[in-house]
This record gives C-alpha cells, structure tokens and sequence, in this order.
C-alpha cells in the first residue's frame, strides 16, 4: 500500500460502515478511479467484502472502475437532452469511438461517461470535452467535433 | 397480547407484533413471495405479498406489515390478483422462457407463479443478461439470464454463510447478482456450499452437473465404474422414497445401482469408521501434547472457509481426509477384491447430497500422479434425475429381494450426516480408545433449549473431554469468536458443518425451498443407524482388519492424511 492510500485511511479512523462511501470519493478524487487494488485495500482497511464494496460503487454512476482517457466526453442525458436527441447522439459517439458509456479507448484517448442534466437545458442536446462545451448538436457537427480532436491529438503526438 | 383481525371476512386469533404473512399462512391462505426467507428479516422486495387493508389507499406488503387489532384484509381481491399478476409479467420481462431446457423445470418457482397468475402471453420486453453464465466454478453454475433478483442466495451467502462471494452488482435494469469485478465465482470467496443453489427459485443457481461424465463411463466397456455411497446419501434417498429401516434402503440403492451398469458399490461408511478412527487419534495425541482443540476435517466447504479466512486455525484441524476421498482412496489403490487390475480402470463416483464434494474431489490434494481419487459426484438431485433417466422406479425394486448386505458398517457414518452427530461418534470412540472392550457406556446428551450452546463434556476415565458441535459458518465463526474471547480451554474437539443442520441441509439434498427438512432427514438417519452391523467403529472386525492391514505399511495412513493451505481470494 502506499502512502497516498494510507494518508487517505488516516482520515477515516473509525473504520466504520459509513465511511465506506465518503471513502471512496477520496480515493477516486486522487487516483481518478477505483482501480482493482484500492477496492482491495479499501475492503481490508474497514473490513468489509470486496464483493459488497463493488456492489455499492457500482450502484453509484459516479464510480469510474478505468482510467479516463485524454479527452473526457460527458454526455447529457437530462430530460431536455432526451427529448432534443440525446440517444442518438449517444449512438453516433459509440459508434464514432468504438466505446460504450464508462469505458475508455484502448489508446487512452477517449472516454465517455453519461450524465444527468448539465444545466444547460435551452442548448440540448450537449456534451461537455474537458471542460468545453459544445452544445445543440448534430450527427454531422458531432463527427466534426471528434475529427478535430482527433487531429489535434495526432498533431501534438507527430511534433 | 393477542386480538382478532378479519381475512377475508374470517376472523383470525393473532398475536401482537406477529407480521401479516406468517399468519396468513398459518391459517391456510398462500401467499405467493420469492423474497421471503422464513428466519431471515423480511425486505419487502419482490412485493408478490401484497394484501389489500381496509380503509388503506394502498396495498401493503404482507411479509413487513405487522398485524392490527380489528384489521380487515383482503388476500384475493381482484386489485390485490391484478398487482400480483403485473409484478410476475415484468418479473418475465428478460426471462429466457427456455423451460424445456432448464435444470429446474416443473420445480420452478417462477414456472408456478406464471401458471398460477394466469399468464398467457408475454407483455414486456427487456434484455437478457445470457451473456454473463458463469462455468467457471467446479461445484455452482450461474445464469444470470434465469435470475429474478430475489436476493435469496445474496443473504444466505452473506448472512447464513458469513462469505459474501456474490453481490447485486450495478442498478436497475442492469443489475445481476454477481461476484467483484464481474469475475468468476472461481477466484471469488465461494466455498462450494451451494447453500445459494437451495434457496434460487429458479434455474439460475445450480450445481455442475456430472452425470454426462458418469453416464458416458457406465456405457464404455473400458472403464469400471464404481459407486461409492455415502450414509448421508443412503438418507436423504430413503427419506425422499419414504423407505423405513426394514426396507433396506441400502441394498436397494445396491441393486439399483447394479442395474445402472456400476461394478463395484462401496459403504462410505466404512470410510467414516476410517475417518473417526483417525480423527479420534489426532484427538488423543492433541489432549497429550495440549495442542487442543481439534477442528473436524470432513465438510470440505468448512475447510476451503479456513483456508480463505481463518488461514490461522489451518493447524488445528485435522488431516485426516474425509470420508469421500477415503473411500476413493481405498476402492482405487487398496480394496480387498483388487486384483491386478489397472488403476486406471476404475472410475470412482460419489453419491453424496453436497455439492463442495465436487469441489473437493478436484483439490490437487486429492490427486496422485494426475489420477483423481474420486472421478465424479453425483448429488441426491442428480441421483434422482438418472433414476428417471434410466426409467428405475424404486418402490417396485422394493418388492423383489434385497438381502445383499453393505452394512458392514457402524452407526458413525449415519451420525455423520447430521449436526452433532459427529462429536457423539468421535466421544464414543475416544472412550472405546482409552479402555477397550471394557469401556463403561458414556452418557452423550446434548442440551434440549434451542438457543442453548451446542456442547457437551464427557468425563471420561479421570478426565474431562468437551465436545461441541456447529453448523452453518456463521454460527461457526460466532463461536470461536466466543471461545476465543472469553479464553476457554475446556473445549477439545470441536465439529464444524457447513451448512446448517449438517448435511442433512446441505447444497445437494433435493430442493425443498419451504419446507425445513433438516429434522427429518436426521430422524431417518437415526432410524438407519440402528441397522447397521456394529455398535462402533472400534467394534467393526471389518474396520480392524482394514486397519490392520493399512498399518502394516506407515505410507497407506499418511495417503489418508492431507494438507491444506491458505488461499488467496476476492474477500
């Protein structure tokens, strides 16, 4: 275990049930998600099954069990996103990707990740790239999108 | 405190705090539910209990709703019939509808409820999870597809068995039951109990079936298939037939072994005798050097529990070699009527009701030079399946003769298949040790109060010996926990089962979901017990002799000896 885990624990002293979840949120706030081995520890550490930690972070959309890729893609899925086309634009992302929701390519370019409402509902449907947001899209504006980052990734990649 | 409340119109003598449901069905009026467990605390999950109350504007779950003086309810209303009808068509919903092809077909919960709700046509559509079945355990397949979200198995498995290995994994419509990581119940903490396999309503826990192997070896004229019997086993199948002592439930299971093509038939009991024998000795040479207490070593699903989460009390169990492994030991490399035949020829199957045996027979342990000791096992469910399958209908062969006697055997076996039964045989024996054929009768009673602790102390001779027995790991756990706090010595041997009640209640008895079999299935063996030929394993010539012949060659008793190690598991 190393010391960035157990600085984590030292905060949690008491070990008990509760914890299991304000837990978990640190350990993915420093490692970007909760990897094999710190659901492990973590079941070790407040004695509780591995299997019942997993169950619990998988109920929560929030737990991300890879890492994120370069460029992470949150898509809306609010209820003005739904109806404006959000599906659709979720299919023209997996296909685009060859990723599903929760799942990172295999460069570690992109990942996606479907959200409840952003709060930019008069912009339906939207998604957010590292921060930016790019908002009424379309199929086309869509692949446009991506083929910009995709080309900017490969330029910084060649130079 | 007890008041009047009216079902249906009929009034109904209740006491205060009682919930609905156990009342209901006291008084004869069923009610459909998967989620509920009787001993467990009701969830109120699959809602199917639902029950109309006057003057509620909705309908209440049966199963969490305590009962009211003066309550009228209804169990059968049109609304009441019509929400329970809704809740079995979506239950439907991502249902594989293969009956024809499922393990549990006619003994299916799901199956009945369909039938009983009047179900003519599917109404929702939803996706099938058929994609995540699970082979990779050697003694419990998974599929995930057949699984209605009861969340039997997921309690039994935490809260009887103390080993979470299974879980409701994601939400919604996405949840499965299913082990961390979505791995295989091979790495995760599974002990082979199957206690999961006996509470599932439906086919999506069973055990990894063996009779294809068996069935393919029993047609092959180049293998000898050997059936080896466990009393447990003679048990269960008398107390599912209805077989009383004076039917010979053994020599019938004999010829009807016979007629299924099996060479050889062996009484594990023998192996028990073996097995009490062996384990008495570990006691005695214990007590000397104060190294108790001893753990018992048969139940396979209590030892991969100590190899998972107790690695340190590996050392107090004992080796010896349960009586399944014994028994394919001696029938493969020593038995009486071996000539120079090859080892290779014989196929060992077991006839047990428990499925970590399947488990066990696969431990690297139990293997030498890549030759299993026992090849296959067959559970009581299985066993059942080949009757029909093979068209062997038992109260017939009941009338034709049966005197071809196997018994040669003492009661220890019979008492090893129930909780407690075991510790007896070991304190009998521990006396017929220390004094031979002289031995004064010991007195074994154990305690009457149900909540009491299962102990005994026996004096024997100048000393005392206590004995205690548990079943269920998490009545296990809880005691040693006990023992261990509180410092105690006076404790030496102690019997661990797996599940509760022994084998009587183990993972590979027939299913029976309602209905607590346990007690009977020990009765039975008890009514067994009378009928066999000697009154201990110290009394059995034929034991003697066996034994006598192992000891010649130190070897033979250390291959009934074996090792264990701590594991390394998904906990």
């Amino acid at each position: 275990m190393d010391d960035q885990l157990l600085s984590i624990f030292e905060q949690f002293p008491n070990k008990q049930r509760d914890d299991l979840i304000p837990l978990l949120h640190k350990i993915q706030e420093e490692y970007g998600y909760l990897s094999e081995e710190l659901i492990i520890e973590t079941g070790k550490y407040l004695d509780i099954s591995v299997n019942k930690i997993y169950g619990v972070a998988t109920f929560y959309d929030n737990f991300r069990f890879g890492p994120k890729g370069k460029y992470h893609i949150r898509l809306c899925h609010g209820t003005a996103c739904h109806v404006s086309g959000s599906g659709n634009i979720l299919s023209e992302l997996e296909k685009q990707l060859h990723i599903r929701n929760g799942e990172t390519d295999k460069n570690g370019v992109f990942s996606l990740e479907v959200v409840s409402c952003i709060g930019a509902c008069g912009l339906a449907p939207l998604i957010e790239i590292n921060d930016e947001y790019y908002t009424q899209l379309t199929s086309d504006s869509l692949q446009k999108i991506i083929q910009q980052y995709r080309e900017n990734h490969s330029n910084i990649y060649e130079n | 405190m007890s008041f009047t409340i009216y079902v249906n119109n009929t009034p109904i003598e209740v006491q205060e705090g009682e919930t609905l449901l156990p009342v209901l069905r006291r008084n004869g009026i069923k009610i459909p539910t998967v989620c509920y467990m009787h001993g467990f605390t009701p969830s109120g999950a699959c809602r199917l209990c639902v029950v109309e109350v006057e003057g509620k504007r909705d309908l209440i779950t049966s199963c969490t709703y305590p009962v009211e003086p003066e309550m009228e309810i209804k169990t059968n209303s049109m609304r009441v019939i019509k929400a329970r009808k809704a809740l079995v068509e979506m239950l439907l919903a991502n249902h594989p509808d293969d009956c024809l092809y499922c393990e549990r077909n006619g003994n299916c919960e799901l199956q009945w409820l369909a039938e009983e709700m009047n179900i003519k046509e599917r109404l929702f559509f939803s996706r099938k999870n058929s994609d995540k079945r699970d082979h990779s355990s050697p003694s419990v397949y998974r599929d995930p597809a057949k699984c209605i979200l009861c969340n039997r198995c997921v309690r039994v498995c935490e809260e009887v068995q103390l080993v979470t290995a299974i879980e409701f994994i994601s939400r919604g419509n996405k949840t499965t039951v299913n082990s961390a990581f979505d791995k295989g119940l091979n790495v995760s903490s599974c002990i082979n109990c199957g206690q999961c396999i006996m509470v599932c309503p439906t086919g999506a826990l069973v055990d990894i079936s063996h009779i294809e192997k068996v069935q393919s070896v029993l047609d092959s004229s180049k293998k000898d298939a050997v059936a080896l019997l466990s009393p447990a086993f003679i048990t269960s199948v008398a107390e599912f037939f209805n077989l009383k002592a004076i039917d010979k439930p053994t020599n019938l299971l004999k010829t009807v072994l016979a007629k299924m093509g099996f060479k050889h038939i062996y009484h594990m009991g023998q192996a028990a005798d073996l097995n009490i024998e062996m384990e008495t000795e570990a006691l005695l040479s214990a007590l000397e050097n104060n190294q108790t207490p001893i753990f018992s070593s048969c139940c396979p699903a209590w030892i991969k529990y100590a190899e998972e989460f107790q690695s340190q009390m590996l050392e107090n169990i004992s080796h010896v070699k349960s009586p399944q492994q014994i028994m394919g030991r001696i029938a493969k490399y020593h038995s009486e009527s071996k000539q120079e035949q090859d080892i290779e020829k014989l196929y060992t199957v077991s006839f047990v009701p428990c499925v970590a045996n399947k488990f066990e027979s696969s431990r690297e342990e139990n293997t030498q030079k890549g030759i299993s000791e026992v090849d296959a096992v067959i559970s009581v469910r299985e066993f059942m399946k080949m009757l029909r399958s093979h068209g062997i209908n038992i109260n017939r062969l009941l009338y034709e003769k049966n005197d071809k006697g196997l018994e040669y055997v003492s009661p220890a076996g019979y008492q090893m298949g129930y909780s407690g039964g075991k510790a007896e045989a070991i304190a009998h024996h521990v006396n017929h040790k220390i004094f031979g054929k002289n031995a004064e009768p010991i007195k074994f009673s154990p305690p009457k109060n149900p909540g009491s602790k299962r102990e005994v102390k026996v004096k024997i001779g100048e000393r005392e010996i206590g004995f205690a027995w548990v079943s269920g790991i998490r009545e296990a756990q809880e005691y040693f926990d006990l023992l261990k706090q509180e410092g105690r010595k006076d404790i030496h041997y102690i019997e661990v089962m797996a599940c509760q009640g022994g084998c009587a209640g183990g993972g590979g008895q027939p299913i029976a979901t309602y209905i607590d079999k346990n007690k009977q299935r020990k009765k039975t063996g008890q009514e067994l017990e009378k009928n066999t030929t000697y009154d201990s394993p110290g009394k059995s010539e034929k034991l003697q002799k066996l034994l006598g012949a192992l000891k010649g060659d130190k070897g033979i008793i250390e291959e009934l000896h074996t090792q264990f190690r701590k594991r390394d598991v998904l906990k």
